[in-house]
């Protein structure tokens, strides 16, 4: 209601400014930040003209390192130095372990199953590293373009899974940056391809990148960019292709198989190179200490055909979701820079029974689909008419039930946003909880599913096994992400615990990394922020206090009032302390408890209006 | 009231013959105008009730586009909601052992060429009792047979759905 709501920092521009927004491509290998400048979508430079930001971070005592000085130091400084990090976000222990040889890293556990990684600054988690490199992003940006950010839309690979949407959103937040949107990559790829092509009909994405490959087919509609089906593998890239030429190398030179970090890295390096060599030549001389050999292009293709094959598979399974045949998709698209591998190239080629378009540099061309979105979603007009995404989940989600099966409450492929509900009921005479156990995944097994969260449900009113109805609700909203509520039917009892990811950060761990961001970041941006929300909520307290003090006894009964009171004296007290993100939630729950009352004083106002009498008059 | 059926929603007269064309171009113009995208910079509320109506378009849109549930739809919207009991249907329910055991034996044969016959077969099944059920829709009569259709249109449905999962298997 109009009268108790604060504008939130950043709104309200002068009409004829630009709101500037920003797209960025957060990728396993290499990130990048763009902007539409004078309506075209470009990628961002540095101050030495380059656009790509390898996704290296390599923490000091003192200081943080981010990019190619970082990724030059990778083998000499493996312990400290966090590439690839994307494969471990949203991701818990037992996950990585078995990416061990590649990611040659300390992990300790943290509160929840997330992953930490020992450095000589402490220990980092997948969700900070990612957060350094996206704060490089956003300080480009602001100053490239001259100014704040309104936001940015982060694309995710299509494949990923709930905790790894949340990790993403958790790392921008760290980064300070405000979520726009979390696209997904081919759907960003296909904008761009799209709106360059005034392209219509079926197309498909064929997304490679460092560590996760996405298949999506859309149609295309003028302007509207429908997502059909989408499906991948979020385990395999180009670090894959990497591996296998370094496990050759190994073979061939007759090393053993335990390499201290250094030599590993070292070796992942000289197999990168070689991969990409082969990409011009027939063949490439490796060398690896003291060791030579020759790889040619045929050795390479047989290394890399059973991960060629996996996309292949993931193709036409994504083919066969939309209910078409492959020869109906008009256009096949390559994205991600692994695609630049010539055997890609041709297995595409002949599985479409098409040649693959790359006219759009890979590595590119999904910040620049972002880029265009986010100026669409920061309120900037757009020239050629209004854009419209329509995404899907790619796994099916749904519950625990006896028996250790999988429910599937929403299939895979399913349009979002999207709401469904399924009901449930007791198998003990007067249960009193029920564990609800939220999964992502295709099999029928829990143990084969991705768990995603446990919560409790209880107050469920003593009835027979059975006569209890519990509806639970899942609801997906537009960036893929989850939220699910449950509710008792006969006696109207909701949850109220609180959702406990299985692999994400908890709410004490983010708090504490937004603490600790204040000190080493030296970030003058983040304590802006906490001033901001300390300003808005000192004008909330202000606001409803008046409105207490003129209307209080009036209009609200005493339990209203004790409600109000209750998140008054919280704010007040949250106000005191440097936790940013906990008064902007308190803002935001005060701001909803008098929702009502402002709304009654609105009411009042206008009968008095109306009547044409005051508001003495009308207190009887 | 309630919220308006879904074709009211979009715009198209309640019955089992649909433009399915048509009623793509209404579901896109319709999505551009509540999609949360378009309340990005919004108050929160705003977004909240995008949300809420961009699933609802969603739902109607899936449940449209699909026969089984379009048939389905229609007789819960004529008060007849359709218990998940078994209904007496002794001629199908031959016709549906007979397509499962097919089913299987392509399975374990791997018969990826049978897979393609079956596949086309069952498209075929599916289509005539479409009009079966569009035949019998309009005729009051008619009820409890467009029930029993509904039902054997549900379950070709799985079953296309289980032919899938065959092909995934057998991509291998």
């Amino acid at each position: 209601m109009a009268l108790l709501q604060i504008a939130e920092p950043g709104q309200s521009p002068k009409p004829h400014q630009r709101r500037l927004a920003v797209g960025i491509d957060l990728g396993t290998t290499n990130s990048l930040v763009a902007a539409l400048r004078s309506g075209i979508s470009e990628p961002l430079p540095d101050a030495n003209g380059q656009v790509i930001l390898p996704s290296a971070v390599r923490y000091h005592a003192d200081r943080v390192e981010v990019g190619q000085s970082a990724k030059d130091a990778a083998a000499t400084d493996p312990l400290n130095t966090i590439i690839s990090v994307k494969r471990l976000m949203g991701r818990g222990i037992s996950d990585v372990k078995h990416l061990g040889d590649q990611l040659p890293y300390r992990f300790i556990g943290g509160e929840s199953h997330m992953p930490f990684i020992e450095t000589v600054q402490g220990a980092k988690s997948p969700v900070e590293v990612s957060a350094d490199i996206l704060k490089v992003l956003r300080q480009r940006a602001e100053a490239t373009l001259g100014g704040d950010l309104v936001g940015a839309v982060i694309t995710v690979p299509a494949y990923f899974d709930d905790a790894q949407r949340q990790a993403t959103k958790d790392a921008a937040k760290l980064a300070g940056l405000t979520v726009l949107r979390l696209l997904n990559e081919p759907t960003a790829a296909a904008v761009a391809y799209g709106l360059d092509q005034n392209a219509e009909g079926v197309v498909a994405i064929y997304d490679l990148g460092g560590g996760t490959f996405d298949i999506s087919i859309l149609r295309l509609t003028g302007g509207v960019f429908e997502v059909m089906a989408t499906g991948g593998d979020s385990a395999l890239g180009g670090d894959d292709f990497d591996h296998a030429i370094a496990s050759w190398i190994i073979t061939e030179a007759g090393l053993s198989d335990d390499l201290d970090p250094a030599a590993q890295r070292s070796l992942m390096q000289t197999a990168c190179a070689a991969k990409e060599a082969l990409t011009d030549t027939d063949s490439v001389e490796v060398v690896h200490g003291n060791w030579k050999g020759a790889l040619t292009r045929a050795a390479f293709d047989a290394l890399i055909e059973p991960m060629i094959a996996r996309s292949l598979k993931a193709c036409r399974r994504a083919v066969r979701d939309c209910g078409i045949e492959l020869e109906e998709v008009e256009a096949v698209v390559m994205v991600g820079g692994s695609t630049r591998v010539p055997r890609v190239r041709d297995a595409v080629a002949e599985l479409f029974g098409r040649q693959p378009l790359t006219e759009i540099d890979p590595d590119q061309v999904v910040a620049i689909g972002a880029a265009i979105q986010a100026d669409t979603l920061a309120g900037n007009k757009r020239d050629g008419g209004e854009l419209l995404l329509l995404d899907v989940i790619p796994l099916s989600l749904g519950l625990e039930t006896m028996g250790g099966l999988m429910e599937k409450v929403i299939p895979r492929n399913t349009t979002i946003p999207v709401a469904r509900a399924q009901e449930f009921t007791t198998y003990k005479d007067g249960q009193s909880a029920m564990m609800i156990h939220v999964l992502q995944g295709e099999r029928e097994l829990i143990s084969d599913c991705r768990s995603l969260a446990r919560f409790d449900l209880r107050g469920i009113p003593a009835m027979v096994a059975g006569a209890a109805k519990i509806r639970v609700t899942f609801q997906v909203d537009a960036d893929g992400l989850l939220s699910v509520s449950a509710r008792e039917l006969a006696s109207g009892v909701e949850s109220s615990i609180q959702v406990k990811p299985s692999y994400g950060l908890t709410d004490g761990e983010i708090t504490r990394m937004l603490k600790d961001s204040f000190q080493y970041a030296g970030d003058d941006k983040v304590a802006r922020v906490l001033r901001e929300q300390q300003v808005d909520a000192q004008r909330l307290i202000e606001a409803v206090e008046g409105a207490l003090q003129a209307d209080g006894e009036r209009l609200l009964d005493a339990e209203e009032r004790m409600v109000i009171d209750l998140q008054l004296d919280e704010l007040r007290e949250l106000i005191k302390g440097t936790d940013g993100g906990a008064i902007e939630q308190q803002t935001k729950r005060l701001s909803q408890v008098t929702d009502a009352f402002a709304a009654r004083r609105l009411d009042s106002t206008v009968k008095a209006a109306l009547s044409g009498r005051n508001l003495n008059e009308i207190e009887e | 009231m309630g919220t308006p059926c879904h074709f009211a929603l979009f715009d198209l007269q309640p019955g089992f013959r649909l433009d399915l064309d048509l009623l793509a171009t209404r579901y896109r113009e319709l999505a551009r105008s509540v999609h949360p995208d378009r309340f990005a910079d919004a108050s929160e509320r705003e977004q909240r009730v995008a949300l809420e109506r961009s699933a609802s378009l969603n739902d109607a849109y899936q449940t449209l586009k699909n026969a089984p549930k379009r048939a389905r739809y229609l007789l819960a919207l004529r008060g007849e909601v359709p218990l998940e009991v078994t209904v007496h249907d002794p001629d199908f329910l031959m016709q549906q052992m007979q397509w499962r055991e097919e089913l299987e034996d392509l399975q374990d044969e791997a018969d990826l060429d049978g897979v393609a016959t079956f596949k086309r077969r069952l498209k075929a099944a599916q289509e005539e009792l479409n009009e079966s059920f569009a035949a019998c829709w309009d005729d009051a009569a008619q009820r409890e047979q467009a029930e029993r259709l509904m039902r054997r249109m549900q379950f070709l449905d799985k079953l296309s759905y289980e032919v899938r999962q065959l092909e995934e298997r057998l991509d291998d």
